[in-house]
């Protein structure tokens, strides 16, 4: 058992225990608490996977970002209602079973694949390639990802604002 | 580690979010949900991507992310006008569409 | 053997004139428009055409009996030579009634200019089109060559009769006895149709040339001839009106008088007879039909001519009269002499003609069609004497040309031993003779009805017609018995006897009926009590018509209703209904709540796995 697989089998458990975390707790707070663990752990899967600029953003964006909204949204509406907000499940049984069959699905092809060749080596730094490849092959799409984020901010803001 | 065993990991937590996706109540608890599908299929661009060598996987990663942050900041806009009218975020009284 | 044969293109002449009338007519709207003008232009064509028709038989000359008097060109062209022609035939049967049609024609539109002074203009102008198209009609009845050239204008005369039966359209009427008679007319066409194409199809021609030719070589297929020859006097039967299809005849006279004189009784009517002479070559092969013809002819006589002793209505009086004269000539076919009978169809023509045109000024005095409300006309010669002459005619009384006429046709029958059809022929005489003298003495010499009218004014074109044709039948019968000198060959010498005796009988009852006042004529209807209802009622058959023409029109609507509300509006409510309720059942998917749909996507996902593991294995 090499120090990688020890760092693999740690990371997929807290990983698993999260996810499981977040949608099962009722409590929604903790729900958000138990995804900002599983976006984390998501994070060091990647720099598992020599990602360590994904990490960074991972951590910045989700971790950060996506957690700091939600946090935003809960807190405003609780306070709307003026209760904390308890989440309740419903029909976990066909759930369950819908997403057991789904895993079941992407795992057979996974038992069916070949198995994998070792992973090659990179062939540089990757944080140097990606910015290079943003402002070259993929300048367009960044610039449209630009766009997307200016309409969505400005979508948000539609939705959010209050009457009058 | 092999790629099986990273894919493996991210179908269970596709599966788990998408369960969440199923069974929660609360429309903010579905975007949460939705939130650790994409997370896995991250998971899965990106162990494609280091055990071919092909940065494209990378990028795309990165895009998602961007996109995904966008999604959640439309989304709980909408969650919050939602509840501003309706006085309810649980997915069972959103039932507007119903033939 | 000797034929004479006019000029083909003073016969085109004579077709020509009428149709260049009409056109001019039809399309030129200032000058249909105008009344006057349209006149004019009509009577002056036909007027052309009748000098026209005259030079073609005075021109005429006698050729080889062999030779073919029609000039054709070729019209649908096929493989192996033209499929039909068409043309004009100008044979001696042709020329004289292109003489009968336009003189008929030219005289009836002098007439009707005074008659129907009354009408507004442009609708004058319409009749006067009509007119024109009628006579081109007609004459290229009369000139063709084909059975097909023949049937075209055989319904373009049908059309012409429905267009002046139904001039005033406005009066129900007359709208609804142009139908009838169009209707009517093409029971018998359907035949007629049926007939020529059956005769194509076993012989390869319409023309009559090549089919008499062939008849007298005897290269015809007799035996498959007498069906094809029956369905062609069918067509006969409706246009000539002819015992079932007479019916529509006597409603005809809602038209104006002067169209009754020209088309039902002068010319049109005579179509039929003349179809059966032109095709006599042909008929003579199937001496069956001949024989159904003269019994059916003979009846038609006497049932017309017994409908007509109850008749109040004088126009109607006249339609049964030509329907039993129509009678006379069929069955002088049926007996083997249709020469007989076209010489009686022209005669006939002139002397009917004079009868309408004489009825029309006593119509035009009296503003009424009914005999017993007419008279006091004794001092007025001028009105009554033509019409006098013509039923004198009509009532066959030597020397006018009724009597020679019918004396040849009761001769022919005689001689091929009908003993049936003359007999009827017989007492047709006799009532004929007695209808006839019922109206002189009703509509002209009996007491005056009602309020006493002023001194009658008649106009001058009217009169002037009348005692033209009064003088031309006049003559003809004095021609025929001092002139032409063999007007007795054939027939014993008892048989003009018995027919002055009949007409003399019959002009006798109808005096001390109807004038002297010496036999109540209610008596003599109770005596004759089953015939005289029977009459009135006009033996049901316009009752019978109008019963199958209801209950079939209805029938066939119910059964279409039914297919309408049932197989249609049934498939198409079944689909509907069946379409709503999938609608209902499907709405049941749509929850309206996310989740459910994540559920369907979940769902697709896994047969998109199902299906790729199915296919990779």
């Amino acid at each position: 058992m090499t120090a990688e697989m020890l760092a693999f089998a740690g990371v997929a458990v807290v990983l698993l225990a999260s996810s499981l975390g977040v949608v099962l707790t009722p409590n929604l707070f903790h729900a958000i608490l138990y995804l900002a663990v599983a976006l984390v752990a998501t994070g060091v899967v990647f720099l598992l996977l020599d990602a360590p600029f994904l990490f960074g953003v991972q951590l910045l964006l989700y971790a950060g970002g996506v957690v700091t909204i939600v946090v935003f949204a809960i807190m405003l509406t609780e306070r709307l209602v003026g209760t904390s907000i308890r989440q309740t499940s419903r029909y976990l049984v066909n759930g369950a079973l819908v997403s057991l069959a789904v895993f079941v699905g992407v795992a057979g092809f996974l038992v069916q694949a070949p198995p994998s060749a070792p992973r090659p080596a990179w062939p540089g730094d990757l944080t140097v390639a990606v910015g290079q490849a943003l402002v070259g092959a993929f300048a367009v799409p960044l610039e449209l990802l630009g766009v997307l984020l200016v309409i969505a901010l400005l979508g948000a803001l539609y939705f959010a604002r209050s009457e009058g | 580690m092999p790629l099986g065993a990273y894919l493996t990991l991210a179908a269970l937590v596709f599966a788990i979010g998408l369960f969440g996706v199923l069974t929660r109540r609360n429309a903010v608890g579905i975007l949460l949900g939705i939130e650790l599908m994409l997370n896995a299929v991250n998971i899965n661009l990106v162990a494609f991507a280091r055990f071919h060598a092909d940065l494209a996987g990378i990028l795309f990663t990165l895009f998602t992310i961007s996109i995904t942050v966008a999604e959640v900041a439309v989304g709980l806009a909408i969650v919050i006008v939602i509840f501003r009218v309706r006085r309810t975020v649980e997915a069972d009284h959103l039932d507007l569409l119903r033939g | 053997m000797t034929a004479r044969v006019g000029a083909d293109d003073l016969a085109l002449l004579v077709l020509g004139l009428p149709f260049a009338s009409f056109l001019l007519l039809a399309l030129v709207r200032p000058l249909r428009r105008s009344a006057p003008a349209a006149a004019v232009v009509s009577i002056v064509a036909m007027a052309l055409a009748f000098v026209a028709a005259f030079l073609t038989l005075q021109g005429s000359v006698r050729r080889g009996a062999a030779v073919s008097p029609s000039t054709t060109w070729s019209w649908i062209p096929a493989d192996g030579g033209p499929m039909a022609t068409v043309g004009v035939m100008v044979d001696e049967l042709s020329m004289w009634m292109l003489l009968l049609v336009t003189l008929v024609s030219l005289l009836v539109q002098v007439y009707s200019w005074a008659y129907l002074a009354d009408e507004p203009r442009s609708s004058l102008g319409r009749y006067y089109a009509y007119h024109s198209l009628f006579a081109f009609s007609m004459l290229g009845l009369v000139l063709s060559p084909t059975f097909l050239q023949m049937f075209i204008f055989w319904e373009l005369v049908g059309l012409c009769s429905y267009l002046l039966i139904g001039f005033w359209y406005d009066r129900p009427a007359a709208a609804r006895a142009a139908v009838k008679a169009f209707w009517i007319t093409k029971l018998g066409d359907l035949g007629f149709v049926a007939g020529i194409v059956m005769l194509w199809s076993v012989t390869g021609t319409f023309d009559f040339w090549t089919l008499f030719t062939m008849g007298s070589m005897g290269t015809l297929p007799v035996e498959a001839l007498p069906p094809i020859m029956f369905l062609i006097y069918l067509g006969a039967v409706g246009k000539s009106a002819q015992f079932p299809l007479h019916v529509w005849l006597p409603d005809a006279m809602e038209g104006p008088t002067p169209v009754s004189a020209l088309i039902h009784a002068a010319t049109m009517v005579t179509a039929g007879v003349f179809l059966v002479t032109r095709a006599f070559p042909l008929f003579r092969l199937t001496p069956d039909v001949l024989t159904l013809m003269a019994w059916v002819g003979a009846c038609t006589a006497l049932l017309a001519a017994s409908m007509a002793c109850v008749e109040a209505d004088i126009k109607r009086v006249l339609a049964y009269s030509t329907i039993s004269q129509l009678g006379y000539m069929m069955t002088a076919a049926g007996a083997g002499s249709p020469e007989a009978g076209f010489l009686h169809l022209l005669a006939h023509g002139v002397f009917k003609a004079l009868l309408f045109l004489g009825a029309g000024i006593v119509i035009h005095v009296f503003h009424t069609n009914d005999v017993f409300r007419m008279g006091g006309l004794r001092r007025q010669a001028g009105v009554w004497l033509p019409f006098l002459i013509a039923t004198l005619a009509l009532a066959g009384v030597w020397p006018l040309p009724g009597f020679f006429t019918k004396e040849a046709i009761l001769a022919d029958v005689l001689e091929v031993r009908r003993w049936g059809p003359f007999v009827l022929l017989a007492v047709t005489a006799f009532l004929t003779a007695f209808y006839m003298f019922r109206v002189v003495f009703l509509a002209f010499f009996a007491r005056p009805h009602g309020r006493r009218h002023g001194e009658p004014h008649v106009p001058l074109a009217m009169s002037a017609v009348c005692w033209l044709l009064g003088a031309l039948t006049l003559a003809l019968g004095l021609q025929q018995a001092f002139l032409s000198g063999h007007h007795e060959a054939g027939g014993p010498r008892w048989l003009p006897w018995l027919s002055l005796t009949l007409a003399g009988a019959g002009i006798a009852l109808a005096w001390a009926m109807y004038h002297r006042g010496a036999i109540a004529p209610a008596r003599v209807a109770a005596l004759l009590g089953p015939i005289d209802w029977m009459a009135r009622r006009r033996y049901g058959l316009d009752a019978l018509f109008a019963g199958l023409y209801r209950g079939l029109l209805l029938a066939l609507a119910r059964l279409i209703g039914w297919i309408d509300r049932y197989l249609v509006d049934g498939v198409l409510n079944v689909l509907s209904a069946w379409t709503l309720r999938a609608g209902d059942r499907l709405r049941g998917l749509q929850t309206g709540q996310p989740q459910d749909y994540v559920y369907g996507v979940a769902f697709g996902a896994l047969l998109l796995f199902v299906l790729a593991h199915w296919r990779l294995r």
